[in-house]
């Protein structure tokens, strides 16, 4: 299943100056359909002319979207932790 | 294991070890034997879920850098994906990336990343366990990083 929030965190020291940002990415993806249909010939003709299978280019990354899920990158300095995550 | 059990018995009556050194060879076969009989010879192998990356970076002591701490975890998904990713390349361009790993010095071929060879490689990823300790001197003391990279 492809991700449907994305968190961004940065606390500041002190805490006072932070922040919690959710992206709801199911309206992103939402919204992207649209576009994706619409550039869904060019995509052809480009996995035509690289000689790649199209229904495999569109599994792959369809995989690489739902391997998203549940990524985690944290970086915790003396200034500042910043904190990604993807649900 | 009952083999390894009957050489360790056929060493002691050709005499080459003594009764207390069968016991204690006996005695590990035992306990390395008991781990596996605890989970049952036919319960499947843990998958691991995610790669995790941690670093841990002390300052030494510098004023102006301060101890820096990485945490990131990757799904295994992603890498399988990733993997997929590389079978698409077009045989031109995997040409170019061969060639940019030579100039870089690194021995690879990226043709022998495969589809069909993928869960082999996730599969060995599962016991792969990375440390590194670096110590650096500064003008302030001793700079230490720890890295480790692991899969739970």
């Amino acid at each position: 299943m492809i991700p449907m929030v994305g968190v961004i965190s940065v606390n500041h020291w002190p805490r006072s100056r932070s922040f919690r940002l959710w992206i709801p990415l199911f309206i992103v993806w939402i919204l992207l359909l649209p576009l994706a249909i619409l550039t869904l010939p060019l995509f052809l003709v480009v996995c035509l002319i690289a000689r790649v299978n199209p229904l495999e280019a569109i599994a792959t990354f369809w995989a690489i979207l739902s391997g998203c899920r549940d990524t985690h990158i944290e970086i915790n300095n003396r200034d500042a932790l910043v904190l990604i995550r993807i649900l | 294991m009952n083999e390894h059990r009957r050489q360790i018995l056929e060493m002691l009556s050709a005499g080459k070890i003594t009764a207390d050194e069968a016991e204690r060879l006996i005695a590990a076969l035992e306990k390395s034997d008991a781990p596996a009989s605890v989970g049952g010879a036919s319960a499947p192998a843990k998958k691991a879920k995610y790669l995790r990356v941690l670093v841990d970076a002390e300052d030494g002591g510098d004023p102006h850098q301060g101890p820096v701490k990485v945490n990131i975890r990757v799904p295994m998904q992603l890498l399988r994906a990733g993997v997929r990713l590389a079978g698409l390349i077009p045989a031109q361009a995997r040409d170019h990336v061969n060639q940019a790993l030579h100039e870089k010095g690194i021995p690879f071929d990226i043709n022998q990343i495969r589809p069909e060879n993928l869960e082999d490689l996730v599969d060995q990823l599962n016991e792969l366990t990375i440390d590194v300790d670096v110590n650096n001197k500064n003008g302030y003391g001793d700079e230490k990083v720890k890295v480790r990279v692991f899969c739970e």
